[in-house]
């Protein structure tokens, strides 16, 4: 957080320096020349550079260097006093209109609507008509002209502000509302603000310059840069150097406003300084030596390891840990764990649309193709994996309200997925698509083909979704958690269509389905794969998973979860089995086993080996945990004497 | 999107009718007389005979709303009086100055754009890239540099020093086509350097923001090739945020046209302006600005159609 | 039955429609005349989909949000007869937990800041024993009092949510509305939440109007449940008779998809779309997806019938085979 901890932030360094050396020299004019900016002397003019007078003298041989300085604290002076007042006005009026609406949200609105519309050099001219130039003249226009932007931003940050639930928080404790405005949305509104003075300021020059430069801002003999870059202009071909000193000067103070601002924008805001998720540009990097898949896989995943790069001062973080799994072909494996466990990336290293600053550090993947080669996206050349994607694997993501992009129609956006892979006329890929939607129970395909992302409501955005994954008859579909942003009865339905896909594709269709809730995986999975902290915990057939947990996190989900436990109630005492604390980070996990330090049943021995996952004998189920029956087994057979206490 | 067209358009018709009548009502929101007000500058006083001869010649003697529809009703038929200092109609002037205005402007925008947009797509798809680096650092500067400096010093260095082009100067395009676009080269590219700072920098903030949408990564899922998913799922969904900013930024850019077509002697709005405010001949002065924010107005009309025909969202 | 601590009737509230502009100014209704009332020591669950209108009525409730009509009576008194002022006195026994755990803490105030402040604002704890407040605070939800001097970003989501409820529970209020508590959180972490609920519950004797999406957990919390759907009431029950006998088609249906690990009596499968809350059905405003509609549900708007001592459904049918008969 910015600010939190009262140090300044590294990034504002530079800027604030620039910045402070600027406006120090300027003010500090006296010390810096003994000259007098407005002292004519005739018979020097347009002289050059020379001791007396560093940066020479103008077209009426007054000392330029001192003309740029005093000049500089005349623009500066003027333009942070209007952006103080617009801001002061502004701000007051934004947060007032926000706040309590009425009169002042009209203001805000309404009157700042009109100010916007006049622009904004116009709009000095006109005041300047009737008033005449001068210092306060421009003082007074400039806040005039920016106290709108002020108050609009000020007014939809205290909307945002007051939408937040701490805000609701303080009104709902009944804390005065003049209190609330002061010490809870204000603070939290001063960065935008702050950011827009920078702004202001910056423009306030330009503007003050601007009309300076056309006799109608600050009035001679009073220096100002925008005047003597007027004056000079006559004179630029003998004598060069008297535009170049007020230009540099202008631009660099501009400049220096400006990168202050950014970098504050930064600090305040550091979403985005970071390159977050992009899947545009995957690294397509050499292909690998080719996988190898057993003859019942779908997909298989050995050793994966997948690391977060933190920069250079860090040590990459493991969020995912040595995962070996296989995706059992015309199966439906579920992925189960809670946030940060992991699944959601495993899933997305199988598609090869990892972010770009998660790599996988060590393991292989391998995904069978229809041609039945096998390939692993992940280090497969960008080309070559656009040609996998969407035909030989599919996914469906969670957010159905975003999946889908919102400016193309939903036709559109399925004709394109099929032409990816197909060649057809654009009629046969409208029937297609329509039969698709229809299959997967869209009413009114046709009209619905036409429609535009946001006519349809969630569920049906799932449904479009489905359709199209499904397009190229895919063989393995991976779904991440795509009821959760669903009403129940709508998750039931999509569960439903799920299930009733994978049963009539001829071709067969495996599936991968990302959850966190044991409740839906129950109804949808052949197999169960729990992972915790980046690590398969435990897998294996899910009946048996469900119904009898080796693993003590399982068996703690499975005992925190109400719909289970149909026979407790809170008001007759009875308590969920709840797990203590939080899940480690992936930088901070405990040695030993990831879980022990929230596991009811840890003992001494789980802090000393990381437990590895144990096949049970039958080879259909796996735990990673010491105590559990498969690991006492595997154990023995592995060493002669018992390795564990 | 009849009636949302219809919406929008009442709306800008209110915004015309609101500024015209702030327009109108300035001078008289000051206090004091308003002929007095104009004739009074640098602590001089104007005497009683120029005051009742201006009084008369801005029909301020008549009743006030009688003043107020006078010049609604001038205005919608494009006649805002005479100039006060040459007596000639100023409807008259601006018809003939304003295309002039527009030429350069649209020439102007046409080259922000055939540069901002390619190359704030190409930074924004490789952010920290050697080009997006080298890019946006010198927009950093570009930006910092105000329109007027930049045409001062494109005059010394492409006219004075170099001598490539004039200096400056206006002739038609009818009677010497290729000096009328050696002339216009200059101011062009000075207003097309402002708008491209803006427009790159712009692109380059909302290309980067769209890529991390979900459905750029459904659109990779799909198998779409890159050059699809950039064009369709990124750069299409950049648009609109884009032309919204651009629509703002005429506002600003009617401006300090002002101030380039000043340097350059471009016989725009802007000479004339400057002369009609530096002899405060309010007619003149109240009609140009009528017009231009008029002219902004019904840019941000254009927008708003335009945006609702790339974002249906937005047409609800 | 003893006195309600709340009691609201006919509570009726709408929202402007989207469509702007010079033309249109549709209101789009999301309350539709609910009666309820929450006894003393009393946990309501509240149950019901997107657009049911439970967040909206949780607000209207505690006077955050003004209803359009009818009436709020907290403690036998009218909260739309109050003085600004006395609203804000009498806020001190009605509290809110919130649902995101991100949002509802200041990002810039430390957590004691945060349950100063609540204690500020009724002069509760003043002076030396402010400290020894704070800390008995921490440790009733479960926290180190040594967090008191930390940010909201040093915590996890549950943390967070704990100390949402420390800040609720700061000022004793006798009622407290919790809106989706738990629903962001981690399964594992929402059982410690819903547990540190209960624990409250039993000690403080406080009441709850406790309001989610998941029937199951509505049904563990809570001792009576009202389900909701497009603004008007469904069915309202005892929790364990609403859950395992639902008597209306919709209640049947939430029930039935609900995903389990154990088998169903057979799902009652639902058609179609939630209808718009701008545009609802006449009548029944369930009859839309209703598998056992019929032309009379379209007449008129079904009344709450009385099924049992505290039980009522708004269905006109009885014939219907759900859980109940």
């Amino acid at each position: 957080m910015p600010f939190s901890r009262f140090s300044f932030p590294r990034r504002l360094i530079v800027a604030s320096l620039l910045l402070l050396l600027l406006i120090g020299s300027m003010f500090a004019a006296p010390l810096l020349t003994s000259a007098d900016p407005v002292q004519i002397a005739v018979s020097k003019r347009l002289a050059g550079p020379s001791w007396a007078h560093p940066f020479g003298q103008d077209e009426f041989g007054r000392d330029r260097l001192a003309r740029v300085l005093y000049g500089g604290q005349v623009s500066l002076t003027v333009a942070f006093l209007a952006s103080f007042i617009a801001m002061a006005i502004g701000t007051f009026i934004g947060l007032m209109g926000a706040y309590f609406r009425g009169l002042f949200e009209f203001i805000a609105m309404r009157v700042s609507d009109v100010v916007l519309f006049f622009p904004p050099i116009l709009l000095a001219l006109l005041v300047v008509t009737i008033f005449g130039p001068g210092v306060s003249t421009m003082v007074a226009v400039l806040a005039l002209l920016y106290f709108p932007s002020f108050s609009r931003i000020a007014y939809s940050e205290t909307l945002r502000v007051s939408a937040l639930d701490f805000v609701e928080a303080a009104r709902a404790l009944g804390t005065k509302p003049r209190r609330i405005v002061v010490s809870t949305v204000l603070p939290n509104i001063l960065g935008a603000i702050s950011v827009q003075f920078s702004l202001t300021a910056a423009a306030a020059i330009t503007v003050e310059s601007g009309l300076s430069f056309l006799g109608l801002g600050v009035v001679p003999p009073a220096p100002s840069w925008g005047q003597m870059i007027r004056g000079a202009r006559g004179f630029m071909e003998q004598d060069p150097l008297g535009i170049f000193v007020p230009c540099a000067a202008l631009c660099v103070t501009i400049y220096a406003i400006n990168l202050f601002c950014d970098r504050l924008r930064d600090v305040l805001d550091p979403k985005g300084m970071e390159d977050g998720k992009d899947s545009v540009s995957p690294a397509g990097r050499q292909t690998a030596a080719p996988a190898k898949l057993d003859t019942d896989s779908a997909a298989e995943l050995r050793g994966l390891t997948l690391s977060l790069n933190r920069g250079k001062r860090e040590a990459p973080a493991e969020l995912v840990r040595d995962i070996t799994l296989k995706l059992r072909r015309n199966q439906c494996t579920a992925l189960v764990g809670e946030s940060g466990s992991g699944k959601s990336l495993t899933s997305l290293a199988l598609m090869g649309l990892l972010p770009s600053s998660i790599r996988p550090s060590a393991g292989h993947i391998a995904i069978e193709r229809k041609s039945g080669a096998a390939v692993d996206l992940v280090s497969l050349a960008a080309k070559e994996a656009e040609k996998v994607r969407g035909d030989d694997i599919a996914m469906i993501f969670q957010e159905p309200m975003t999946s889908l992009n919102p400016v193309l129609r939903v036709g559109v956006q399925m004709v394109e997925a099929l032409q990816a892979h197909r060649k057809v006329t654009p009629e046969e890929a409208r029937n297609r698509c329509v039969a698709a939607l229809d299959r997967v129970g869209i009413p009114e395909a046709e009209q619905r083909f036409d429609s535009y992302p946001h006519e349809l409501s969630g569920g049906m955005r799932q449904r479009v979704m489905i359709a199209m994954a499904l397009l190229c008859e895919p063989k393995l579909l991976i779904a991440d958690e795509p009821t959760t942003a669903l009403d129940v009865t709508i998750q039931a339905e999509i569960i439903d269509l799920l299930r009733d896909l994978r049963a009539n594709q001829d071709s067969g269709l495996s599936m991968l389905f990302i959850s966190h809730n044991l409740g839906i995986v129950a109804d949808i999975a052949d197999r169960v794969v729990v992972m915790y902290s980046g690590e398969i915990v435990e897998e294996g057939p899910a009946g048996d998973i469900l119904s009898d947990p080796h693993h003590p996190y399982t068996r703690a989900l499975l005992e925190s979860m109400p719909s289970l436990h149909e026979e407790m109630h809170s008001s007759r005492g009875d308590r969920l089995g709840a797990i203590g604390g939080t899940p480690p980070l992936p930088q901070a996990r405990p040695s030993g086993c990831a879980f022990r330090d929230r596991c009811p049943d840890a003992k001494d021995a789980c802090a000393a080996t990381h437990p590895g996952l144990y096949p049970s004998q039958d080879a259909l189920r796996a735990v990673r945990c010491i105590f559990a029956p498969e690991a006492s087994s595997f154990l023995k057979e592995a060493c002669d004497e018992p390795c564990v206490a | 999107m009849i009636r949302f067209a219809l919406n929008k358009g009442l709306a800008a018709l209110l915004m015309l009718w609101i500024v015209g009548t702030i327009v109108f009502a300035v001078l008289f929101v000051v206090p004091g007389d308003p002929a007095e007000l104009l004739l009074t500058s640098d602590g001089a006083v104007a005497s009683q005979e120029s005051v009742e001869s201006l009084r008369r010649q801005m029909g301020l003697d008549k009743p006030l709303i009688t003043q107020y529809l006078d010049f609604l009703a001038g205005a919608a038929r494009f006649d805002f009086g005479q100039s006060l200092i040459d007596h000639v109609p100023v409807g008259k002037t601006i018809a003939l100055r304003l295309p002039r205005t527009i030429e350069l402007i649209l020439a102007g925008l046409f080259l922000g754009l055939i540069t901002g947009i390619p190359a704030g797509t190409w930074a924004g798809l490789r952010p920290g890239r050697s080009f997006d680096r080298v890019v946006s650092a010198a927009n950093a500067v570009l930006i910092s540099v105000p329109g007027f400096v930049t045409g001062t010093l494109f005059i010394y260095l492409f006219a004075q020093v170099l001598r490539w082009l004039p200096a400056g100067g206006y002739v038609s395009f009818a009677s010497d086509p290729l000096l009328h676009l050696k002339l216009l080269t200059l101011p062009a590219i000075t207003v097309g350097l402002h708008l491209f700072s803006i427009i790159f920098r712009m692109t380059r903030a909302s290309v980067l923001e769209m890529r991390t949408h979900d459905w750029v990564r459904t659109a990779v899922a799909k198998g779409l090739r890159r050059k699809l998913v950039v064009r369709r799922h990124v750069v299409r969904n950049a648009l609109g945020p884009i032309v919204t900013v651009v629509g703002l930024q005429m506002g600003i850019l009617l401006g300090s046209t002002v101030l380039i077509e000043f340097i350059y002697n471009w016989p725009g709005l802007s000479g004339y302006l400057v002369t009609a405010v530096q002899q405060r001949d309010y007619p003149s002065v109240r009609a140009v600005i009528l017009v231009v924010s008029a002219l902004f107005i019904l840019i941000n009309f254009m927008v708003e159609m335009l945006y609702s025909v790339l974002d249906p969202r937005i047409r609800l | 039955m003893s006195r309600a601590l709340l009691e609201v009737t006919g509570l009726t509230k709408s929202y402007p429609g989207s469509g702007r502009g010079i033309f249109r100014k549709s209101r789009v209704p999301v309350l539709r005349g609910i009666d309820l009332c929450i006894a003393p020591g009393e946990v309501l669950g509240l149950v019901g989909e997107s657009g049911s209108g439970k967040s909206t009525l949780g607000k209207t409730v505690l006077k955050l949000i003004d209803a359009d009509k009818g009436t709020v009576r907290f403690d036998g008194r009218d909260l739309a007869g109050l003085s600004k002022e006395e609203l804000r006195t009498a806020r001190k026994d009605m509290q809110i937990i919130f649902q995101d755990p991100y949002a509802s803490l200041d990002p810039r105030k430390p957590i004691r800041a945060v349950l100063s402040e609540a204690l500020d604002t009724h002069n509760l704890h003043t002076g030396e024993r402010r400290e020894a407040r704070l800390k008995e605070l921490m440790d009733m939800v479960g926290l180190s009092p040594e967090f008191l001097g930390r940010l909201p970003h040093e915590f996890s989501g549950g943390q967070r949510q704990r100390v949402g409820i420390a800040r609720a529970i700061a000022v004793e209020p006798r009622f407290i509305v919790a809106d989706e508590a738990v629903s962001a959180l981690d399964v594992s972490i929402q059982a410690q939440v819903l547990n540190l609920l209960a624990d409250l519950r039993a000690k403080t004797g406080i009441s709850l109007l406790f309001i989610s999406h998941d029937l199951s957990v509505v049904r563990f919390i809570s001792d009576r449940v009202m389900v909701l759907y497009l603004g008007r009431v469904m069915e309202i029950g005892p929790a364990d008779d609403v859950h395992f006998k639902p008597a209306h088609p919709y209640t049947a249906a939430l029930v039935s998809a609900e995903p389990g690990l154990k088998p169903k009596p057979g799902r009652v499968r639902l058609t179609g779309e939630i209808p718009s809350p701008a545009n609802p059905p006449s009548g029944c405003v369930f009859r839309t997806r209703c598998p056992y509609a019929m032309d009379a549900c379209a007449a008129e708007v079904p009344k709450l019938r009385r099924l049992g001592k505290t039980r009522f459904s708004a269905c006109i049918r009885d014939d219907i085979p759900t859980g109940a008969q």
